[in-house]
């Protein structure tokens, strides 16, 4: 299936459009213009229902039923906060959104702010993107130069802001708790829900919360209509999503496909340029790095959240790693347990304790150390983790590694007895 | 770093946030541009600007990667090691770069001269262009050979330090 450009505008025009004067030749802020001057905060929300948009974050939950669960009538500022975390392995479509497009996410931010009647608006943003979060503090300048942003905006008597919140350096900042805890100038630390942030978010504000991907989809829904977006995609996957695919692949990039249009086939050899002369798919982490693995065999999966339930793995952020038959897949495991460990905040105890114990047993399985019984004592870790812990980094630690094992039990097994040495990588030379 | 300079940083910004608390981090991301990473002292002026009390202050410093409570070269070389980067040859970059600089293969660590600092980091978001390497705050780059990794450093080892940029 061919690629459809069609919901983020720099894609479209086919260039970048960090100028305002380019974005909006390209549309844009029309959608903030009809909305405030000719819609009610309420059409607003209703249409972002409509649409059927799911959050792009990793969990999918439906947008517009979250942007409805904030109380209407509570007395505390809302606020919008923007997910620019971006930390799942294998993802990196936020950052293109925000380098190549950022007013798009502007307005995204903007109208979520007056459909549910904000005060301000955040972009938590990964520090390490430091350079993304440059371009996107220009673009508030300018935005709000342009009457954009600010008191006032276009005269509709709606007062709104955004400022640019630079994170220091932690996955587990994405988790919306505890990127509001960031936030608020503490440790990352993931708070228990209930409340949720829709009740109970930043500062103890109801807070409506989506990753970067979901707020910049928001200005074409109000444009083209709700059903302009439902009419793209399956009943429950609506709307096209931008796929990061990366490893060993010729092409690695994003690209922006319908839901369940496009095959996980089509996404690897006709987008992506397919593997290297020779080489076979071993592996697939299709959502990120937090969800479980694939073979081969699964490789005619329609690209959709429900398809990829259906073949046991999900959709998550859309950060496809990709590894051929050249790689070990308990090296890989190993990887992803020593990026867990490291990530892991530390606290609840099965999380910090189990997270350094996957690691550990995976390394000595590298090392030609591992033992028959190491098999089931990981899946004894495993159940005595496994929901037990404050937010899903656990799980997240988890999925990956328990799918591998079943999938892949030939490779663990003797991997095991003979060790694993390190194989060759797909240098970029090969790229040319 | 004195409380006076960063409250002076911190004015223009405090109206953006419900809670002074929001600035602590702001402030040690300032603070830090100044040596390259967070003395007791600069911990102490925070503390001061924004206040709230030091221990605080250094635990929220001590959660994040990139605030460095401990001396860092004049440059920080950040390798990717994370999976789609370790397929693309992460591995060979970051051993290339710890035989160039003299320092420990498993955590890295900052070369004799003081000048230049290695170390591991997860996902930068960079994926596609694996490996990769982060220079302070600066745009991430990639992909990089082993060898043109290890060029990399060579021209920063020459290159002046760019002290407005945050590490
Ligand atoms: C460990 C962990 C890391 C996460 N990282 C991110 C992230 O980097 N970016 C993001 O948008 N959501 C991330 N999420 C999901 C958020 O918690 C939240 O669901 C999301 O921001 C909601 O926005 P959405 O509905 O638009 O997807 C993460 C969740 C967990 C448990
Ligand atoms: S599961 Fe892990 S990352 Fe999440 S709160 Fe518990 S210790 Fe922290
Ligand atoms: S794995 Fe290295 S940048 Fe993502």
């Amino acid at each position: 299936m061919p690629i459809l450009n069609s919901v983020y505008r720099h894609r479209e025009a086919g260039k970048t459009l960090t100028a305002l004067a380019d974005y909006r030749a390209a549309g844009g802020f029309k959608a903030l213009e009809h909305a405030l001057g000719e819609m009610e905060a309420d059409d607003l929300q209703y249409a972002f229902v409509r649409s059927g948009l799911r959050g792009r974050g990793g969990a999918g939950f439906p947008m517009g039923r979250k942007a409805s669960f904030l109380p209407k009538d509570s007395k505390l500022p809302k606020y919008v906060v923007c997910n620019a975390d971006e930390s799942e392995p294998g993802t990196f479509k936020d950052r293109e959104i925000m380098e190549m497009n950022p007013f798009q996410l502007l307005e995204g931010l903007a109208l979520a702010g007056f459909a549910i009647g904000a005060a301000r608006g955040y972009i938590y943003i990964r520090g390490e993107y430091e350079h993304q979060a440059r371009i996107l503090d220009a673009a508030v300048l300018a935005a709000r130069e342009a009457g954009f942003l600010g008191t006032n905006i276009l005269r509709s008597g709606f007062d709104y802001d955004i400022t640019v919140y630079r994170g220091a350096g932690a996955y587990i900042c994405g988790e919306e708790t505890a990127l509001l805890e960031s936030l608020e100038g503490k440790r990352g630390q993931p708070r228990l829900k209930p409340p949720f942030p829709a009740v109970a978010g930043l500062y103890g504000s109801p807070t409506l919360i989506n990753n970067v991907e979901t707020l910049a989809a928001l200005p074409p829904i109000v444009t083209n209509g709700a059903d302009w977006y439902l009419s793209m995609g399956t009943e429950k996957s609506p709307g096209t999503k931008l796929f990061s695919i990366s490893g060993h692949v010729v092409k690695p990039g994003n690209y922006e496909v319908v839901l369940g249009d496009t095959t996980l086939r089509e996404l690897i050899y006709e987008h992506a340029g397919g593997l290297r002369e020779g080489r076979r798919v071993k592996a697939v982490w299709v959502g990120g790095s937090s969800v479980p693995v694939i073979g081969e065999e699964h490789l005619d999966v329609p690209l959709d959240y429900e398809s990829l339930q259906g073949v046991g793995t999900a959709l998550g952020s859309g950060g496809c790693i990709v590894m051929d038959d050249s790689g070990c897949i308990v090296r890989a495991c190993l990887r992803l347990a020593t990026f867990y460990r490291h990530e892991s905040c530390g606290k609840c105890s099965p999380c910090r304790e189990g997270t350094s114990w996957f690691e550990r047993i995976l390394q000595r399985m590298v090392d030609g150390e591992g033992r028959m019984e190491d098999f089931d004592l990981l899946e004894s870790l495993f159940r005595r983790v496994s929901g037990k812990t404050l937010c899903p980094l656990a799980d997240g630690a988890i999925a990956p590694i328990r799918s591998a094992i079943t999938l892949f039990r030939d490779d663990f097994i003797r991997v095991c007895q003979e060790g694993s040495p390190r194989p060759d990588p797909m240098l970029p030379a090969t790229v040319g | 770093m004195d409380a006076d300079q960063i409250r002076a940083h911190l004015d223009p910004i405090r109206h953006e946030f419900a809670d002074p608390r929001s600035l602590v981090m702001p402030a040690l991301k300032f603070a830090q541009t100044e040596k390259g990473h967070l003395t007791r002292e600069d911990m102490a002026a925070v503390a001061e600007a924004t206040g709230y009390s030091p221990s605080f202050v250094e635990s929220v410093a001590s959660f994040y990667d990139r605030l460095y409570t401990r001396p860092v070269g004049n440059r920080v070389v950040s390798v990717c090691i994370t999976l789609s980067c370790m397929l693309r040859g992460s591995d060979e970059v970051w051993e290339a770069l710890c035989e160039h600089e003299g320092v420990d293969h498993h955590h890295g660590g900052t070369s004799a001269d003081g000048r230049i600092t290695i170390q591991e980091a997860q996902c930068l978001g960079y994926c596609d262009r694996g490996a990769c390497i982060q220079v302070d705050a600066e745009e991430t780059q990639g992909p990089f050979t082993p060898e043109e990794a290890v060029k990399l450093v060579e021209e920063l080892r020459e290159a002046p330090t760019p002290a407005e940029l945050w590490r």
